[in-house]
């Protein structure tokens, strides 16, 4: 049993920080950007690339990430402003392209054969009858960490409330005498630097892949349309119940119902089942489970 | 170098068929369909499951058509109350939902292998010429669906679903239910997009996962935004133009020395920059639609 909440809380660790970037951008610039799994895709490259040229491992997650934040943010400058006075509809096929550039550069430059990290081998911390990796213990703690500062941050500091004003009314924000372009840029430069950490830190345990990106589109997505698109913590939430059904999936013995001793859904269908928890909510609840009530400041 | 003329002609053909078929939801319904490769997989393995079965070729392209625009309308309902963006996410997930079903129940589709060994449809004809009869009937169903496109977009129906993409409160106040106008456009880009889908595993003798891969639709946008969305003569010369990016790339990895990874990279990165360029240069595409000032 708690395997399975280490299982549920390691997969929401994986999800979480680029879910919550994805949906606090989408409050801003208002288009889901496609191109944000694969800002984590760089960022799991980048920090292969400082850790292999030497870099300590901290630091070379530090750096990936800053670096990711600043390429996410000279694209957002270049790319999405110019595009989103087309529309939202525009942007979105704009970032498309951007998805299919970022892969093709990351496929040129370093392959599709994935890079794993080599790192000291280390024994699991055992707690109870469950298992946990060194590694993937610091990730939980960090993804832990960055969530409740971001949880501070948006609700305790003027800093925070700005940027729910200017996701809620922008044009009242501006009126109001907000720098509506400063903080678009800051809160590209944070989502694009945390997706970047959290696709860094699930490459340590499953090596630097081209697929890595496209792999979490659509649970990342699932997490934050869950969420409701622009709300940070419904995104956080988002991918705690898609994290959740994922391990039940894989967990969940049929057996009884069809009469035999053993039956697992086979793995390759725990992606379709959070894609169907998303279908199924968004025929219930169009804007998500947290959508409408919490945009107000 | 013949057979490879009539291979680009043939492919481009089906290219153009699926593109269209996108055309008519994205162009003139404006609806962001961003699985719309499903309805070209569910073509191509009716196909061959139908085959397999050994059932005649005509009746798996039937049953492939009819599958596709049963799924039309699901997906075309379940854009009832969502809004676009939502809705391009969610056909998204359709389209792998789709993907992952094709590559795991291996009694149906073969799994990771495929239905390989369709038979194309003019085998007993002699060598060049079951080609060359294939080509002739794919672009004669190019030029017939363009036609039929081009007439659909003025008439009364195309007429009605522009006005849904640019004015829908205003078309809601006219008396058009909005949503059944949704479904029928989706159904009606779906049927056409399964037909294309039959021709290409005819056209490969195969049927597999790789028909269902989320970068084709990609590709089919690009043609649709390059071209000119909502304009059929737009859309044809995108497709013209991607298929000269496709074929040009096997040339340019043996000039350059490249290995597949790069020339995937290559191909990949050429449709996203020109994607990328279109938009940012020449919104509206090559050939723009033409909107009337007054109908």
């Amino acid at each position: 049993m708690l395997q399975f909440f280490i299982d549920t809380l390691l997969r929401t660790t994986d999800l979480a920080l680029i879910a919550l970037g994805l949906s606090m951008l989408y409050g801003l610039v208002k288009f889901p950007n496609v191109a944000h799994v694969q800002y984590a895709m760089c960022g799991a490259f980048l920090a292969y690339a400082g850790h292999s040229a030497g870099a300590p491992l901290a630091a070379a997650l530090a750096l990936a990430s800053a670096l990711t934040g600043l390429i996410t943010l000279a694209l957002q400058r270049l790319v999405f402003k110019r595009l989103l006075q087309g529309g939202p509809a525009i942007a979105m096929i704009g970032s498309l392209a951007i998805a299919m550039l970022l892969v093709a550069g990351v496929q040129g430059i370093a392959g599709s054969f994935p890079r794993m990290f080599s790192l000291p081998s280390m024994d699991p911390v055992v707690i109870g009858a469950a298992r946990i990796t060194p590694v993937q213990l610091g990730f939980c703690a960090t993804t832990m960490a960055l969530l409740l500062s971001f949880v501070g941050l948006l609700f305790r500091t003027r800093a925070g409330r700005a940027m729910r004003a200017l996701a809620s009314n922008p044009m009242l924000a501006e009126a109001c005498g907000l720098d509506a372009q400063r903080i678009t840029y800051a809160v590209t430069f944070i989502s694009g630097a945390v997706a970047g950490l959290g696709g860094a830190m699930l490459a340590l345990s499953t090596g630097a892949h081209i697929n890595l990106g496209y792999d979490l589109l659509l649970p990342v997505f699932a997490a934050a349309i869950l969420g409701g698109l622009g709300n940070p913590v419904g995104a956080v939430a988002g991918a705690l119940l898609i994290a959740l059904t994922e391990t039940i999936v894989t967990h969940l013995d049929f057996g009884p119902l069809v009469g035999q001793e053993l039956r697992f859904l086979p793995v390759a269908y725990i992606g379709a089942a959070s894609f169907l928890i998303l279908l199924l909510t968004l025929l219930f609840k169009p804007h998500g489970l947290f959508g409408a009530e919490v945009r107000r400041v | 170098m013949f057979d490879f003329l009539t291979y680009l002609l043939t492919i481009g053909g089906i290219y153009a068929i699926m593109a269209l078929g996108l055309n008519i939801q994205a162009g003139y319904g404006g609806l962001l369909n961003f699985g719309h490769i499903a309805f070209a997989g569910i073509g191509a393995y009716a196909t061959g499951i139908a085959h397999a079965r050994g059932w005649p070729v005509p009746a798996g392209m039937a049953l492939g058509m009819a599958l596709a625009t049963a799924l039309g309308w699901c997906i075309g309902r379940l854009g009832r109350r969502l809004a676009a963006d939502y809705w391009g996410i969610a056909t998204l997930a359709v389209a792998e939902i789709l993907r992952t079903v094709a590559l795991n129940e291996d009694w149906l589709t073969g799994g990771a292998n495929g239905i390989s060994a369709i038979p194309g449809l003019f085998e007993n004809q002699p060598r060049p010429w079951n080609e060359l009869l294939f080509m002739a009937l794919v672009l004669g169903l190019v030029a017939l669906l363009a036609w039929l496109s081009a007439r659909l977009g003025d008439g009364r129906f195309g007429r009605a679903i522009r006005l849904m993409r640019e004015q829908p409160q205003l078309a809601a106040c006219m008396g058009y239910d909005l949503q059944s106008l949704k479904t029928r456009t989706v159904m009606s880009g779906a049927a056409v997009t399964a037909l294309a889908g039959s021709l290409y595993a005819l056209q490969m003798n195969f049927a597999g996962p790789e028909f269902l891969l989320a970068a084709e639709t990609f590709v089919l946008w690009t043609m649709l935004m390059v071209g000119g969305i909502g304009r059929t003569a737009g859309v044809l010369l995108g497709v013209v133009l991607l298929q000269a990016v496709h074929a040009f790339v096997p040339f340019a990895k043996d000039m350059l020395g490249f290995d597949s990874d790069r020339a995937g990279a290559l191909r990949l990165g050429m449709i996203g920059l020109i994607l990328l360029a279109c938009l940012l240069l020449r919104r509206e595409g090559l050939l723009p639609e033409k909107l009337r000032a007054s109908a």
